[in-house]
């Protein structure tokens, strides 16, 4: 039994694999869906005796779709997985446990961090692949190449989401604070954004990239300013997180 | 081997731990009593490295990963089974892979090795506790209240486990169980708000801290005896312990083996028994820790 295979039992026995795969995976075949009967839901709910003209649905609407929904509740799962595994120290006599046994928080933090993050980046690029694959079946194909740039950078707004987990946790300690302060910092980076134009460079940026790419309205070369931010602060708040872990007292 | 020199935590103005000076000889079993709030957890956390001492300096004979430190409540996350913990916890000690089953064995979790650790009693937890603790043969060993949610058979398990680990390792528990500390200690420490203030080996604290104390059997009537022996300034207290017996303390053994008989005599009384009483860790212990 290693640290490694300690997070890989946490992640099956716990059920939160089923959580993950099963938010972004729903969201993934859901999204293409809404968006392709989307005249028919909304004439079969009523609207008052009004009639509402949709312009015909194109495969861009399908990615859009599932990326609007996937990143809202699916980032909130995520978040909550995350807070879950990195916060070692929040039952004390577990934390006890490892701070006795293991020589450094970095290797505690690593294993956590790392299996999390697969997951989560796992889930997100399974319900991607379930998006693309039926927007292909019910609305046609978007292009491959602006597909697989949007999986990539929502990747890395994934991977910096756990960072920042970590680094919260690290600073709270406690998992229910780590999940509010996080959904609070990550609300506040897209009301950033319509601020100014700063929020081309923020992380939020490249959450709608899926989206965003296949319409055509971005090329990929409009996110790398914010993905080379988001690693660099990925990289910083992982650091963080290690070094605050680290100084806590238990 | 270990040793504290003016160790001192402190939160705010309150001091947890305030200027222990601590001395575990190596291989010794140490024993560190005191009521709630004494400092003890504290002490134990910082010589595990859990917190840091605000000053104060500790000479510690054992490497990071030979230290194992066992809370007072283990917990563990409740979807490993009994096994997996303490195979974790050898794995990452660096211990043989076959030291597991026979430290679940000796720890008497061997039919629940198997089960989710969800479904542990406390006892069953604290049992398993000790199994990580052991398991990587660690030079120093930090136990709180090793035996505290115990049954009478798990207490004497976790005892002579303690026991048998004297001259192998160095133990140093806590305990509110002052027989268990009489029992498998070498040396005892006694704190009392943050401070050491006893510290050596049991039979100095028995000896040396508490007033001597005779029991004395009479026939009744038993009430004039107790209120002749209150005159003498000499006795500091006197106390029925029993319908015919006295519990007398006097301020030295010189005192009571020249005047004790003379003066049960001037009472009246009639003595049907007579000796010293023996003086328990209990006894010394309160009249230590009581204002």
């Amino acid at each position: 039994m290693s640290l490694w295979r300690l997070e890989w039992l946490r992640l099956l026995r716990t059920k939160r694999w089923v959580a993950l795969l099963g938010v972004y995976i729903f969201f993934g075949f859901l999204g293409p869906l809404t968006a392709r009967y989307l005249s028919e839901i909304v004439s079969f709910a009523g609207a008052g005796g009004a009639t509402i003209n949709f312009p015909p649905p194109v495969p861009a609407d399908g990615m859009a779709q599932y990326v609007s929904n996937a990143l809202q509740l699916g980032t909130l799962v995520s978040v909550v997985v995350a807070a879950g595994a990195v916060g070692f120290d929040a039952v004390p006599e577990m934390g006890v446990f490892l701070r006795t046994r293991v020589p450094g928080t970095l290797r505690i933090l690593l294993p956590r961090m790392v299996v999390v993050c697969g997951a989560i980046v796992f889930a997100f690029v399974a319900g991607s692949l379930a998006a693309w694959y039926e927007t292909w079946a019910l609305l046609g194909s978007p292009g491959a190449r602006a597909v697989l740039a949007g999986i990539g950078f929502g990747s890395i707004f994934l991977v910096f989401v756990v960072a920042l987990v970590g680094a919260v946790s690290a600073r709270l300690n406690s998992v229910l604070g780590t999940v509010m302060v996080s959904i609070v910092i990550l609300l506040l980076m897209p009301v950033v954004s319509v601020a100014g134009a700063a929020g081309r460079w923020l992380p939020s940026h490249l959450a709608g990239a899926l989206g965003e790419l296949p319409a055509g309205g971005a090329r990929p070369s409009d996110y790398l300013g914010a993905a080379v931010v988001t690693l660099v602060a990925t990289v910083c708040l992982t650091w963080l997180a290690v070094v605050m872990a680290a100084r806590r007292e238990l | 081997m270990v040793r504290t020199t003016g160790l001192t935590k402190r939160y705010g103005a309150a001091a947890a731990v305030d200027g222990v000076n601590l001395m575990v000889p190596a291989g010794s079993v140490y024993g560190l009593v005191g009521p709630n709030g004494a400092g003890k957890t504290s002490l134990l956390a910082l010589l595990a490295g859990l917190r840091r001492p605000t000053s104060g300096s500790m000479i510690i004979d054992a490497g990071p990963g030979e230290i194992a430190v066992l809370p007072d409540t283990p917990r563990f996350d409740p979807w490993l089974t009994g096994r997996e913990v303490v195979s974790l916890a050898q794995q990452l000690s660096g211990a043989a892979p076959d030291s597991v089953d026979r430290v679940i064995s000796e720890a008497g979790i061997a039919e629940a090795a198997g089960r989710a650790v969800g479904g542990y009693s406390r006892g069953m937890l604290q049992r398993l506790g000790v199994a990580c603790t052991v398991v990587g043969a660690p030079k120093l060993l930090l136990l709180d209240e090793p035996a505290s949610a115990l049954d009478p058979l798990g207490r004497r398990e976790v005892l002579n486990l303690v026991a048998r680990l004297r001259g192998v390792a160095t133990v140093l528990f806590s305990s509110h169980l002052l027989a268990d500390v009489q029992e498998v200690c070498d040396t005892v420490g006694v704190m009392k708000g943050g401070r050491m203030i006893f510290q050596g080996p049991i039979d100095r604290l028995l000896v040396g801290s508490a007033l001597p104390r005779y029991v004395v059997r009479c026939r009744p009537p038993i009430e004039p005896v107790i209120a002749g022996l209150r005159l003498q300034e000499w006795i500091a207290g006197v106390e029925r312990s029993g319908p015919d017996e006295l519990s007398i303390t006097v301020r030295s053994l010189a005192d009571a083996e020249l005047r004790l008989m003379a003066a049960l005599a001037g009472t009246g009384a009639r003595v049907v028994s007579f000796g010293p009483e023996e003086v328990s860790l209990e006894r010394a212990f309160l009249e230590l820790t009581q204002p």
